[in-house]
């Protein structure tokens, strides 16, 4: 009874939940609410989201954080295939559009933001990464993207903020040739955003527990062993845990009377 | 419920929701309210709100030209009508309608309208039996303000000013 729930909740967290968390990512990354008629504003990925996303997809494979050999194979069922195949195609817009909603529409600001993207994620591919450090790591690079972007630069070009940030933004644009200037937006766009994000980084969590959990498959000795198939690898998986607690704490209680017999002697 | 009815079940309600999102950005309503419309556009259960069509009709009956455009378009707010675009068309073509000269912004604005009408009338050519237009045809309307927007020698006849409006 265990290893059925097993095997339906994994998947719907793989061909629900985690596919319905991207997809949504991708339609909100691209929402603006325009700042003067509050009407939607659907702003479609830029190339150099694309070209993020990408980059992104390879990052969360070198880190583990997606194991592309367990997800897709031969030995898995075509079904399952094509779900993971299908939830890594949500996941590659949703990255897209999580760029998309942190970068700034157009001028200077927009390729500032995209070459530090590009230069951190660049570098990032000869790192070493584990999934814990990864997801950390891009947490804090959206999360200061999210910053920048939506506190910040909104705050400056605010044309409702007080005298002070009119003047600084007025310096800024000047200083600049007006190449550092941004559309406004109304502030629900920054919760949009910092709702997309959240959604994001909890997909990632998501995949990476979903992640470790099939590389359970693996790592368990017995299945090792006997080079089992995918199928009977999750049968057996879920036969061995299901029957583990007795046994381990049965042979742990061996192991222990053996030790304290031997102790006594 | 087996894990593969959960896989299927899955996959064909996301794909369902990413179709959503492609023609939401597709189509880039601005409010609720236009979501809702193309909804009903794309569902095929889109209508004119025929209350305000009339009420348009008899404004530009009585030559307000602004004042029943804009009411057309409240009563076609998806510009999905063919026949609705077609009066908006015309009224634009009224209201530029000069002895002396044509206001050229009014007709672009025809032309942009008369060909909207034609392209949601591909099926038939389009005609609007209405005994007070001069024009029944969105092709002969089309011409017009074609005819209207383009300049030639015709345009310094003295002649000119004893054509008709239609």
């Amino acid at each position: 009874m265990t290893a059925n729930n097993r095997s339906r909740n994994r998947a719907l967290v793989n061909s629900v939940v985690l596919p319905m968390l991207f997809l949504t990512v991708a339609l909100l990354g691209g929402l603006r609410v325009g700042a003067e008629n509050r009407t939607f504003i659907f702003v479609a990925p830029p190339l150099v989201a694309l070209l993020l996303g990408v980059l992104l997809m390879l990052l969360l494979v070198r880190g583990r954080l997606i194991r592309f050999h367990q997800w897709v194979g031969n030995e898995l069922p075509p079904l399952t295939n094509v779900v993971h195949i299908w939830m890594l195609i949500t996941l590659f817009f949703a990255s897209a559009q999580a760029f998309n909603s942190v970068l700034p529409e157009r001028g200077l600001l927009h390729w500032l933001f995209s070459f530090f993207f590009l230069w951190t994620l660049w570098n990032n591919q000869f790192s070493s990464f584990d999934p814990t450090r990864l997801l950390r790591s891009l947490a804090i690079l959206f999360g200061t993207a999210f910053v920048l972007k939506h506190i910040l630069l909104a705050s400056l070009y605010s044309p409702e903020g007080g005298w002070l940030k009119r003047v600084a933004g007025t310096l800024l644009q000047g200083v600049s040739l007006g190449t550092l200037d941004a559309p406004y937006f109304a502030p629900a766009t920054g919760y949009i955003c910092f709702f997309t994000l959240t959604l994001y980084v909890v997909g990632l969590i998501l995949l990476a527990f979903a992640g470790k959990d099939e590389a359970d498959l693996v790592v368990h000795p017995v299945i090792e062993k006997y080079q089992l198939s995918a199928t009977d690898r999750l049968a057996g998986r879920d036969a061995i845990l299901d029957d583990d607690p007795e046994p381990v704490a049965k042979s742990e209680r061996q192991l222990a009377g053996r030790d304290e017999a031997s102790g006594d002697l | 419920m087996q894990a593969k009815t959960i896989q299927v079940v899955g996959l064909a309600f996301t794909i369902a929701y990413a179709v959503f999102i492609v023609w939401i950005y597709a189509t880039e309503p601005r409010t609720f309210k236009e979501v809702a419309i193309s909804a009903e556009v794309a569902a095929g259960t889109y209508h004119v709100d025929q209350e305000k069509f009339n009420s348009a009709l008899d404004l530009f009956r009585r030559e307000q030209f602004r004042a029943a455009r804009d009411e057309w378009q409240r009563a076609d707010p998806a510009q999905g009508d063919a026949r609705t675009q077609f009066y908006i068309a015309y009224s634009f073509y009224r209201e530029g309608w000069g002895r002396l000269y044509y206001d050229q912004q009014l007709f672009k604005q025809g032309l942009e309208a008369v060909n909207r009408a034609i392209a949601l009338a591909s099926a038939s050519p389009l005609t609007v039996d209405d005994p007070n237009l001069g024009m029944h045809s969105a092709a002969e309307l089309k011409a017009e303000l074609e005819q209207g927007t383009e300049r030639s020698w015709s345009d310094v006849n003295p002649l000119k000013v004893l054509r008709t409006r239609k």
